[in-house]
């Protein structure tokens, strides 16, 4: 019997067929489209084959009883938020159409999520005539999607909220602000594992409002913009290269003056009395040279003992680049740690990529400033 | 006759227990750690022999108690025994015992482990660099290494590793790509080389002689394929053999077919492989560039290559196997100068040279294909095939050869 619902599968059904067709033959041949819509008609079809066989779910009107027992007369699961939330994944989705590509795909993400939601919530209260076990199945579905994904995404705006606030933080009140959230966080946890009486309303509605907190001061700070050390380094592209001179630069203001990873480096230069020598594993005493293998990346340690504050410079060649049409461009290699502090330490790394035979002006490490000590470098 | 499945995973059980019993009394076992041949392996061997003695009394000990409990106590249908909860003596006693026993193996154990990484008594240093599939070692003029051991210039090698007889070898262990392993079982235990990391290995050998290693952190394609050796040498033939990497470049004479090869080098190999002392027509030495070729940036320095008698990360000879076992069987008095000798044009592998050059890869695979290299920027990780005829390998072969 073909029924109210059906007829509209059985047409789209029919519809894709067609579909299908004209796609293989306005593609000659072309396969995939064609596959796809005849998977859809098929589809179809076989959802209007199952609305026919349960005559459209419909209840006999001469069926009293079943009025208020049938699956679709309960009442829904829960309120449903999804049309809202498809609603605004459409506004996203049409944002980003004009705007920018990064908001085109939270649409689309956000609006297959919404729809999935809704979907299932949809099948779930005609499951049964028992609200609560509809409840529960709807449950079983989505809880192993959205549990996962809504952790992941509150342990995200965590991480990004918090992170915005540390980079705009000065360099003084960062770590402050970092032990005091520590802190208040342990103490918090502390104290609810100790009263037990604490019921999960109040510890949620905390929470709640100490995230909400966190995202918005979050937000806040990441439109204010990171602290100005940061942008102005930034801009300057310290990052990517340092004046290796004796001159102070900006970057050396608040340079770090330690090292983590001391060991296990290739060698370890030290300044001290104006003069510079290496401590190099396995060989006794001081060294005036370093052999470094080629195309290796080596780290070179630097402390300084003296109390000006120095920088150490490793010169290793220069590479020789072919610009076509007779034009050479010649790049002098040097690396250089920001100026250390008295017994402060500052890690090089650098890969030499000639042998220093091969080049003629010396391989060597000097502290610029501080005349009539090098240490050689040899690179075989 | 039809034995019961039991009785033939019984069977097949048995066998394979019986091989591997079998396979520990293997003769000619060069990578064997139960036979050491320096101080710091002995050192390892006189900590693991009681310590395996412990364990093995341990496991027998618990091997028989399960036995008897299984045996003893099986489903004979009786009754499920009273269940008894906590027997503080018993627990106690049972916990005490084996930390006595932890604690005597951790205590010589912490001692070795300290003696193992003693590095002030170090009398000769050299870096050790893995790479994919093949250690490069390269000896520093400084320090001791030139003051009582000749080396006033830098040496390069790869593959074999040199040293002077009962001396204190430190090895500065680093990679050029991933993480390697390096293990000599008859000298001492193993050292990752991490990149961006020196890691030291003490390493001493008491008899002259060859000793064989492979890489032992898996670390790509060919890992199977990167084997390491280390030559002990006496002091004598240890100092000829500094004299002899030392020694100047000397160009095939002129009309010769090795003339042809080095040229034929000089066009397609120089590129990657360092030859020491090789010039351009205009006499500017020739650098090699393995820094655009490859993804380590290195590639063997073949300036000596004929005094080594492997190749390729160790994987293949450059000796026959007749020239090889006079080599590796020599006795002691002799071994230096056989080892000295290097490969002549008699004892030349021609079968394995020739087939590396005609196709490395197909050798010893590694990505070297050129339709698969944009992943890595155009680089290779090995060296490629470069499609040469067989007069080009022979004219290279017989430059190769004078490379001693
Ligand atoms: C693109 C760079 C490259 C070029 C060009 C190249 N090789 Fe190689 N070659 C290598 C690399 C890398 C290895 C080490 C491979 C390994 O062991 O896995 C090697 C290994 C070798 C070895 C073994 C060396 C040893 O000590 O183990 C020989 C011999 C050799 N090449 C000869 C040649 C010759 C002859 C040519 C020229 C016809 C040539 N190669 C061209 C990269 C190159
Ligand atoms: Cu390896």
């Amino acid at each position: 019997m073909i029924t109210t619902s059906s007829k509209l599968f059985y047409g789209l059904g029919a519809g894709s067929l067609v579909a299908s067709i004209v796609w293989f033959i306005a593609n000659d041949g072309g396969s995939i489209g064609s596959v796809a819509l005849l998977f859809a008609a098929m589809s179809l079809v076989f959802l209007g084959a199952i609305a026919s066989f349960t005559r459209d779910g419909h209840v006999l009107s001469t069926d009293t009883a079943s009025h208020a027992s049938s699956g679709a007369a309960q009442r829904g699961v829960r309120n449903s938020i999804w049309p809202l939330g498809t609603a605004i994944a459409m506004g996203f989705v049409v944002v980003g159409l004009i705007s920018s590509p990064g908001i085109f795909k939270v649409g689309i993400g956000l609006l297959i999520a919404m729809l999935g939601e809704w979907m299932i919530q949809n099948w779930s209260e005609r499951g049964s005539s028992d609200a609560a076990y509809n409840t529960k199945i709807r449950d079983y579905v989505v809880h192993p999607l959205e549990l996962p994904v809504g952790g992941a995404l509150l342990l995200a705006v965590i991480v990004l909220s918090f992170s915005r606030i540390m980079l705009s933080l000065s360099h003084s009140a960062g770590p402050l602000v970092f032990a005091v959230a520590g802190a208040v966080i342990l103490a918090f946890g502390t104290l609810v594992g100790f009263r037990r009486s604490v019921s999960t309303r109040v510890i949620g509605a905390i929470c709640g409002v100490a995230l909400t907190a966190l995202a918005g001061v979050g937000v806040a700070t990441a439109l204010d913009g990171e602290r100005p050390e940061l942008t102005k380094a930034a801009e300057e592209d310290h990052f990517a290269h340092r004046p290796c001179g004796e001159e102070e630069e900006e970057a050396d203001e608040n340079a770090s003056q330690s090292v983590s990873a001391k060991s296990s480096v290739q060698a370890t230069v030290i300044l001290e009395g104006g003069m510079l020598y290496a401590e190099v594993d396995g060989f006794e005493g001081a060294q005036q040279s370093i052999t470094l293998q080629r195309s290796n990346p080596s780290t070179i340690l630097f402390i300084n003992r003296d109390a000006e504050p120095h920088r150490m410079v490793v010169k290793y060649g220069k590479v020789v680049e072919d610009l076509g049409g007779g034009v050479e461009r010649e790049t002098e290699l040097e690396a250089c740690t920001s100026k250390v502090e008295q017994d402060g330490q500052q890690a090089v790394t650098l890969t030499v990529p000639k042998p220093s035979y091969a080049s003629e002006e010396p391989f060597e490490i000097t502290v610029p400033g501080v005349e009539g000590t090098k240490i050689d470098l040899v690179v075989p | 006759m039809n034995k019961s499945p039991r009785r033939r995973i019984m069977a097949a059980v048995g066998l394979m227990a019986g091989l591997v019993f079998l396979a520990g009394c293997a003769k000619d076992a060069p990578q064997d750690t139960w036979q050491p041949a320096g101080p710091n392996a002995e050192q390892i061997d006189n900590l693991q022999q009681p310590v395996f003695l412990v364990a093995g009394i341990v496991g027998i000990i618990v091997f028989l108690a399960v036995a008897f409990v299984v045996i003893r106590y099986r489903d004979r249908g009786q009754s499920i025994p009273e269940q008894t909860h906590g027997k503080p003596a018993l627990e106690v006693t049972l916990t005490v015992i084996p930390v006595l026993i932890l604690i005597g193996v951790a205590i010589p154990t912490a001692g070795t482990i300290f003696d193992l990484a003693k590095t002030d008594d170090t009398e000769m240093v050299i870096n050790v660099t893995g790479q994919q599939w093949w250690w490069e070692y390269d000896y520093p003029s400084t320090g001791a290494n030139a003051e009582s051991y000749g080396v006033v210039d830098p040496i390069v090698t790869s593959g074999q590793l040199v040293i002077p007889e009962n001396t204190k070898v430190l090895l500065r262990v680093t990679s050029r790509d991933v993480i390697h392993s390096y293990w000599i079982p008859k000298l001492n235990g193993k050292k990752d080389g991490v990149p961006g990391r020196v890691h030291l290995l003490r390493l001493e050998g008491s008899k002259p002689g060859i000793y064989a290693g492979q890489c032992t952190e898996f670390c790509g394609l060919s890992h199977a394929y990167m084997r390491m050796e280390t030559v002990v040498l006496n002091r004598a033939d240890f100092d000829a053999w500094v004299a002899n990497q030392l020694k100047p470049y000397e160009s095939p004479a002129e009309g010769t077919l090795a003339a042809e090869g080095e040229s034929l080098f000089i066009q397609q190999c120089s590129r990657c492989h360092q030859v020491n002392g090789l010039t351009n027509a205009d006499g500017a030495p020739i650098i090699a560039a393995p820094e655009q070729y490859m993804v380590s940036g290195a590639a063997p320095n073949l300036t000596h290559l004929m005094t080594r008698n492997t190749f390729a990360g160790a994987a293949w000879d450059l000796l026959t196997p007749e020239c090889r076992d006079d080599v590796w069987n020599a006795n002691t008095e002799e071994f230096g100068a056989r080892y000295l000798a290097g490969v002549s044009a008699e004892c030349l592998n021609q079968k394995d040279l020739r087939e590396w050059l005609r196709n490395a890869p197909e050798k010893k695979p590694m990505y070297a294909d050129p339709t698969k290299l944009q992943a890595t920027d155009g680089k290779y990780r090995g060296m490629p095939a470069l499609g040469l005829t067989e007069d080009q390998i022979d004219a290279l072969v017989a430059y190769l050869l004078e490379r001693k």
